[in-house]
């Protein structure tokens, strides 16, 4: 049976890796016969696994519902796409794909050249075990490859309709590509403390590594407040789940540390923080495996509920994390910098914002545990929403970009008495004044702080396009990757703000032919229509909506009833205008045959997705232009 | 100074650690755990096959109750584990709920029937009045009285932690 | 040499300060932005202030939802007690009678005056299809 073939693969696999371990403990990775001999035990065990996930998406592919999972997550009707990626909607397979990725990151470093093969060789030690670790945890605990005979399903079962969505079935793999390939910057920084010698610059190794696993994890948290946005027909793009605050996490320690890296790359300073923040980084990565996959957290995201997986996985976790900082506090003494941060210099900012990142991640974390602690302690349940998150979010944003301009005027390893480019701040400023008054001259709506961070919003773009242009003019030099990502923060700022001030929604009752007018804007209830398709029945309405400026559109939401599972799920109608978008969903049908219509109008909610890529982006920049000077 | 940050280094997480491990320890773990202790409310309801009447008098010992239907697909994950409780000497009475007679006498005739003997709830009354609100559901009875009531599939896990464990706590032989 | 010290212990002080008001900041804004969950037995038997947020939770009973318009009404029961729920929009798709939900706004006059509603999300509840 080709599932054992795949379970056999896996097997072998984990004992390659394990092998691989073995020999950078016993050889000496200084030699290079060593190192071969490790890249190919590390490479074949990679390959071995990449067939086993490949003959695992052939069954799901093909409809192989002997395999336990694969029936109680596909079914013969889904379209073939959704039988692939059906694969990673629950724990077991999900769990595959990650260390199929984490093997994939080693293995694409590992193909890399390094002059420094000890500190390379232990590190690709250090992802071997952790992948044995992974495996271990995967075939004992959360098996794959389990089968039910001599009881072979017909069909299998749908998995939720609301997975079959081409965003959500991108998201994790996105996402783990993310998680994941923060093991490369945690080994490498180990297997630097390892190796023992301080003058190596493994930051500057790293750099590239992380910042493109940071790359995948933002397009994977953007992703999921797309889907989130379009999908759950509540027209909002981030709500504070626990899940979604597990992804945030590692972001910001990402951030912070591929900032950190920057600063120990070139000024040697901050080095023990930076190799700290690595681990940190990592574990939070984990700690987010753990958190969806315990059970502990009820959420609509979370995978069912396992406590003594839950268990297994906190366990392993803890191993990595405590035997890496007690490497990390017996060895950090090596990395005590010699230079030391001048005030005011722009090293001194950035550790600053470290700060405001580390309050940040307290914060996320305590908004997802201090429900858990209460319940333990008080026996009552509570939760913490969205006005906890904004009551400390909005103000350290608001601080740390303010800190952020300042430092736009400050230089490596030097302190900056006076504000060089006074003229460039004073306009910036100016502006940003004028665009935010005039906001809140318009809209005269929202809260005091809202407007401030708008103002902070602007400021952060105004003054970076301002840069662009006089250094463009004065023909000096353009740190593009760190301009595009800082006004990506200063888009997402702005948006946030402004969806806030601008949108709004209201619910309706109408009949079939009814026509409602709403903010000048008109819509019409045109048209009913019942729909069969291969794995669901639909009811579709039509809308026609005239917008303000005459131009009109049709917009179709519809309420679908899956077959396999009788489950009704609404499909919302979106239509996305530069400004804003018009946001439809249908709920019931009531008795007197009247429909209950939810309007929305969602202001500047593309530009928060903007934002993401133009962040991503910035680091795709990075990546570029380091690899074109190492060639 | 530097061992002040070292102690700090490790006290965060290890705290952090320490209290996901508590928490999960504690035994809050299943939401679908239903422990009240309640008598099997009364019934006049069919045999499945036969169409004979039954009643609360037909139903004696010690035995689950495995709320099930045709349309329900975790029943069918669920139906492997059912039949090896069973093959233990397990007694368990199916109550069929808002089945279709012919529906549910196919699908065990397909996927085997594993139970003593299958109460056919069409309207699913019986089961409202035990507080079923979907299937799969499990209900351990001991003599006449519901005393573990589990919402969801039960697998190897969910049977040693919540029935096994109620059977110990009550001496009863099942 | 002073200098250098100084320098250190202005960098200590000020990351002690920020960090601290960072914490006590998030301490303080858990504290008054939590919201807190009650089953309707709960909420009967404790004397709420009305200006409390409070969410419930419980099984829809059935029979028990009226539509009017845009409003729509319910009742959450946990098998002892029940409160009303009254909720203007529209419910989420896994809001059904018999089924788990989540209600979220503030008490007046023993009955909830809802600002969300969210249902239970659970695979396992499958209503039968009445029409196969």
């Amino acid at each position: 049976m080709l599932v054992d073939l795949s379970h056999f693969l896996s097997v072998l696999s984990t004992t390659l890796f394990l092998l691989t371990s073995t020999l950078v403990l016993v050889l000496d990775c200084n030699k290079k016969h060593s190192s071969i001999l490790i890249k190919r035990a590390f490479s074949h065990a990679f390959i071995l696994l990449f067939f086993s996930f490949a003959i695992y998406v052939y069954l799901a592919a093909t409809d192989d519902f002997s395999v336990v999972y694969i029936s109680q997550h596909s079914n013969s009707m889904l379209p073939t796409f959704y039988k692939v990626t059906s694969i990673w909607s629950a724990h077991e397979g999900s769990m595959f794909l990650w260390i199929l990725f984490l093997s994939a990151w080693g293995f694409v470093f590992n193909l890399n050249k390094d002059s420094n093969l000890k500190i390379k060789n232990f590190a690709i030690g250090i992802v071997s075990i952790i992948i044995v670790g992974f495996q271990l945890f995967l075939l004992i605990t959360s098996n794959p490859f389990e089968t039910n005979l001599p009881f072979s399903p017909a069909n299998g079962a749908d998995i939720n309709p609301v997975l079959q969505d081409p965003a959500l079935a991108i998201h994790p793999p996105f996402l783990y590509l993310g998680y994941v390939g923060f093991v490369i910057p945690f080994a490498y920084g180990l297997a630097f403390l390892l190796n023992g010698n301080a003058g190596i610059n493994w930051e500057k190794v790293v750099r590239s590594w992380s910042v493109s696993a940071w790359i995948f994890l933002t397009i994977g948290i953007c992703l999921g407040s797309w889907w989130a946005y379009y999908e759950l027909g509540w027209g909002g793009y981030w709500f504070w789940d626990p899940v979604e605050n597990v992804a945030l996490m590692p972001w910001l320690a990402a951030t912070a540390f591929v900032h950190s890296l920057s600063v120990a790359s070139k000024s040697k300073s901050l080095r023990i923080w930076t190799l700290l923040l690595s681990i940190i980084v990592f574990s939070l990565s984990l700690f987010g495996a753990f958190i969806v996959r315990s059970g502990i957290i009820d959420s609509i995201h979370s995978f069912a509920n396992d406590p003594q997986r839950g268990m297994y996985l906190l366990v392993f976790i803890g191993i990595i994390l405590f035997s890496s900082l007690w490497l990390f506090t017996s060895r950090f003494d090596l990395l005590t910098s010699k230079t030391k941060i001048k005030s005011f210099s722009k090293e001194s900012f950035i550790s600053l914002n470290n700060i405001f990142f580390g309050v940040l991640i307290f914060a996320t974390m305590m908004g997802i545990t201090y429900p858990l602690i209460y319940e333990l302690a008080y026996d009552q349940k509570i939760s913490v929403g969205a006005p906890f998150y904004n009551a400390i979010y909005a103000p350290v944003t608001v601080l740390a970009s303010i800190i952020l301009i300042i430092s736009i005027e400050s230089k490596w390893g030097r302190s900056f008495k006076k504000i060089q480019k006074f003229n460039q701040l004073n306009l910036s400023l100016a502006l940003s004044l004028v665009a935010a008054i005039s906001l809140y001259f318009y809209a005269n709506n929202g809260s005091v702080i809202i407007y401030i961070s708008a103002f902070v919003g602007f400021l952060l773009l105004i003054r970076y396009l301002i840069l662009l242009v006089f250094n463009t003019f004065q023909k000096k030099h353009i740190n593009i990757s760190s301009m595009l990502a800082h006004m990506g923060l200063g888009m997402l700022i702005l948006s946030v703000s402004a969806n806030s001030i601008f949108s709004s929604e209201r619910v309706f009752n109408m009949y079939p032919n009814d026509i409602k007018t709403y903010r000048n804007i008109s819509i019409s209830f045109d048209d009913l229509q019942l729909i069969n398709n291969s794995n669901h029945d639909s009811i579709r309405a039509v809308f026609k909506v005239v917008d303000s400026n005459g131009k009109s559109s049709l917009l179709y939401p519809e309420k679908r009833k899956y077959f396999v599972r009788g489950q009704i799920t609404s499909e919302t109608a979106i239509k996305a205008t530069p400004l804003k978008d018009i946001y439809i969903t249908i709920g019931d049908q009531l008795d007197n045959k009247s429909w209950v219509v939810n309007v929305q109008l969602n202001y500047f909610i593309r530009y928060v997705w903007l934002s993401a890529i133009m962040m991503a982006l910035s680091g795709l920049i990075i990546v570029i232009s380091s690899y074109r000077s190492k060639s | 100074m530097k061992q002040i940050l070292k102690i700090l280094v490790f006290l965060v997480p290890f705290c952090i650690f320490a209290f996901f491990y508590t928490y999960l320890s504690k035994d809050n773990s299943y939401p679908g755990a239903d422990y009240r202790v309640f008598e099997i409310p009364s019934f006049a309801l069919t045999e499945l096959y036969t169409e004979t009447e039954l009643s609360n008098e037909d139903l004696s010992g010690n035995f689950l109750i495995n709320v099930w239907a045709s349309w329900c697909i975790t029943c069918r994950v669920e139906h492997g584990f059912l039949e090896k409780l069973s093959n233990n000497g397990i007694r368990i009475v199916g109550l069929n709920y808002k089945d279709e007679r012919s529906d549910a006498i196919d699908w065990l005739k397909k996927y085997r029937d594993p139970y003593e003997l299958v109460i056919h709830d069409f309207n699913g009354s019986l089961a409202l009045d035990m507080g079923v609100t979907g299937a799969p559901e499990t209900f351990l009875i001991s003599n006449g009285k519901v005393i573990a009531h589990y919402r969801g599939e039960v697998n190897q896990m969910i049977w040693e932690d919540v029935f096994i464990r109620v059977i110990k706590d009550s001496e009863i032989i099942l | 040499m002073k200098q250098h010290r100084k320098k250190r212990l202005i960098n200590i002080l000020l990351i002690s300060l920020l960090s601290g008001s960072g914490v006590l900041m998030v301490l303080y804004a858990l504290n008054t932005n939590l919201d807190y969950f009650y089953t309707p037995s709960e909420i009967i038997s404790e004397k709420l202030p009305s200006n409390k947020r409070v969410k419930v939770g419980g099984m829809v009973r059935e029979g028990s939802v009226t539509r009017n318009g845009e409003d729509i009404s319910f009742v959450i029961t946990d098998y002892e007690e029940s409160i009303s729920v009254q909720y203007k929009g529209i419910v989420p798709d896994l809001f059904k009678e018999g089924s788990g939900v989540v209600a979220l706004g503030y008490m007046e006059n023993n009955s909830l005056k809802a600002e969300k509603v969210l249902a239970k999300h659970d695979e396992n509840y499958m209503p039968p299809a009445l029409n196969k």
